[in-house]
């Protein structure tokens, strides 16, 4: 084994190597003291070493025939033997110009003879040597096989350092396994969810200490696939089924299911659990977690119950106020149009505001969407052909619209809708309307265009408190323009809206989440269909 | 075609008003009660063709059972609320809902066609404001 180039490598690798074998101010071992003992005895040398070169002395892990167990570096032989690809032979110290003055020459033991063979690790790092050590000169040096016999021994302490060293990493790479379970196993017991584990096949084998205390039931009664029995009966196969898809397919699972707790009490649960996947990408553990949500379920319920129980009084109180304007009008004749007008408009109101408040399960509408197209072909119903075929045809990109916008969106095309059947398109049989609504850069233009009705020959000489509540609308209320022309074959009118106009609030969210920097997806955002 | 009505609100102002609209049409208001189980009682102590029912009434949310119950005892019924999400998936029994608030136009024309269904004659249409149960 040759010594490798000085620039290969540096002290500090050097040392790096040498400590990690661990031989370091350890105590006698029998293996490296039979190599000495025998190496003295095969070179009739009062004196074998094996000496380890640390930074500033040298340590002399196996001895016989020396009584300190270490010297100065600056006085070791080995320091030099070691750099050399072969065998340093000194048969004559005080003859040696690299010797002569050295205080182990010149002063006690007074060494004279030194034969050593370089101890070089794997990666090829000098670490010392294997040496002996005569006190009188030996012109005669070392014979054939005593030499060859030397370098196979130092061979032979390094192996057993190398032997040594690999033990050692196995030893380390279990304490640190061991201590990695232990920390897991803390961190899952203390942790408030329920903590499962499973082989890849899905057979349970972990729960930590949340599982059993949730479930009161005996420490591993659960294993394998006796978990779903703790499920109730009504979600068994749904989780089983999820669980196996999972399985099958590597996805996250993920699944709300009530777990009975040792109560005998079902909770609703959010189970959850993600593939730990080896470098190859293959599943090698399932890690899960159960989630008591039973309370939050208990609060959501709550809450929608709450919001739809505030949304039915609010859809009461428009009817309310319908029946009192028309019961008031009952004693006055005169006023008979005028309460027809005003409670078509509160019914208006009433419309949208069933396509825009929070919606639970229950109350969601079922039919069309809740969406401008979804709310502005409910409220054009009315004016549909007798079969149900709509006049008001709707075109064009949909969008979302929230509560704020929902009273200027319904009083404008309720208006204009009116308008048309008393004047316009919808007061003739065969009489359209085509509304098409369209997204353009930053904003959201709604183009209503009158075909088929009685040909228009301008613009109305008074202008109706419809059209002042139309123009109010949108202009006051959505911050938009609205422009009139009265062509001849009917009215066309556009309401240019900025492209928040419709969902404030969820523009104003998206703002806040992603900052003033308007991108696609925030403008995207408002509206639906995308 | 004059019918026998039984109108089923606990909300009295929208009751009353419904009640001169029926009567302006012509029909007779046998009743007006406020909860489901005077409803039953007046349904099968008088004679009632058709139920106009609230679904929220002063004992709770009863309308959508009370409304297959009328219909089992004879009557044709039609829901008639502000939240017609609690009944857009069909009921069995009672012949569909109408949209509260509604105008005389759509009463009229709910209640017409509803009568003209229990008589057995051929309806081609419903009204659009009323959505009627598969």
């Amino acid at each position: 084994m040759s010594s490798p180039s000085s620039s290969s490598w540096t002290e500090a690798d050097r040392l790096d190597a040498l400590r990690s074998y661990g031989v370091l101010e350890t105590p006698h071992e029998k293996g490296f003291d039979d190599i000495v003992e025998l190496a003295a005895s095969l070179c009739g040398a009062p004196t074998a070493l094996i000496s380890l070169v640390e930074a500033h002395e040298q340590v002399f892990k196996a001895r016989i025939g020396m009584d300190p167990d270490r010297t100065s570096r600056d006085v070791s032989f080995c320091d030099h033997a070691m750099r050399e690809p072969g065998l340093t032979v000194v048969t004559d110290a005080t003859a040696d110009p690299r010797f002569r003055d050295n205080a182990l020459v010149t002063g006690e033991p007074a060494i004279r003879f030194y034969a050593g063979a370089p101890l070089v690790s794997a990666e090829g790092l000098p670490l010392g040597s294997l040496c002996v050590i005569d006190y009188e000169p030996r012109p005669e040096g070392l014979t054939d096989l005593q030499a060859r016999t030397l370098e196979i021994l130092a061979g032979q302490v390094v192996s057993q350092m190398e032997l040594r060293r690999a033990v050692r990493q196995v030893e380390q790479g279990r304490d640190a396994l061991a201590e990695s379970e232990a920390r897991f196993r803390v961190i899952a017991d203390s942790m408030p969810q329920m903590v499962w584990s499973t082989l890849p096949d899905g057979y349970h084998d972990y729960y930590n200490a949340r599982w059993y205390e949730f479930t009161g039931v005996p420490d591993g009664s659960t294993d394998g696939e006796a978990w779903n029995g703790m499920f109730h009966p009504d979600d068994q196969a749904r989780a089983w089924k999820i669980w196996r898809n999972s399985l099958e397919t590597g996805d996250l699972y993920e699944i709300e299911y009530r777990l009975r707790r040792a109560d005998g009490v079902y909770r609703w649960t959010l189970g959850r659990a993600v593939p730990l996947r080896n470098p190859d990408g293959e599943i090698i553990r399932w890690f899960g977690t159960c989630t008591d949500i039973d309370d939050l379920k208990r609060i959501e319920q709550g809450q929608a119950l709450l919001s739809q129980e505030l949304s039915h009084r609010i859809k009461n109180i428009f009817a309310v106020v319908s029946a009192l304007i028309a019961l008031s009008a009952r004693e006055h004749p005169e006023a008979k149009d005028f309460a027809r007008a005003v409670r078509d408009r509160i019914g208006a109101l009433a419309r949208a505001h069933e396509f825009v408040r929070p919606h639970s399960d229950v109350s969601r509408p079922l039919i069309g969407e809740m969406t401008l197209h979804g709310f502005l072909s409910s409220l054009f119903r009315p004016y549909a052909e007798p079969g149900g075929a709509p006049r008001v045809e709707l075109v064009g990109e949909d969008a979302l619209f929230d509560d704020q916008a929902a009273t200027s969106v319904a009083l404008l095309f309720h208006e204009l809708a009116t308008n048309a059947a008393k004047y316009g398109a919808l007061s003739m049989p065969g009489g359209k309307v085509r509304l098409t609504t369209r997204a353009e850069d930053d904003r959201f233009i709604l183009n209503w265009r009158e075909i088929g009705g009685p040909a228009v020959s301008g613009p109305p000489e008074r202008q109706g408190f419809g059209s002042s509540l139309a123009s109010l609308s949108v202009e006051g209320q959505l911050g938009g323009r609205l422009e009139r022309v009265w062509h001849v074959e009917g009215l066309e009118v556009t309401a240019d809206l900025p492209e928040t106009a419709l969902s404030r609030r969820k523009a104003a969210q998206d703002r806040d989440r992603r900052g003033p920097v308007v991108d696609e997806s925030v403008r995207a955002g408002g509206r639906a269909g995308h | 075609m004059t019918s026998r009505i039984l109108i089923v609100e606990d909300e009295a102002l929208v009751a009353m008003e419904l009640r001169f609209v029926l009567e302006d049409l012509g029909h007779d208001v046998v009743d007006s009660v406020a909860d489901a189980g005077t409803a039953l009682d007046c349904a099968r102590e008088n004679h009632v063709d058709l139920a106009l029912v609230d679904i929220h009434l002063s004992d709770g949310p009863s309308g959508v059972q009370l409304g297959r119950r009328l219909a089992e005892e004879g009557l044709t019924v039609l829901y008639m609320t502000a939240n017609p999400g609690m009944v857009m998936g069909g009921v069995s029994g009672p012949l569909g809902v109408l949209s509260k608030p509604v105008d005389e136009t759509g009463v009229k024309r709910a209640v017409d066609y509803a009568l003209r269904r229990r008589a057995g004659e051929p309806v081609e249409y419903a009204p659009p404001e009323l959505t009627v149960f598969a």
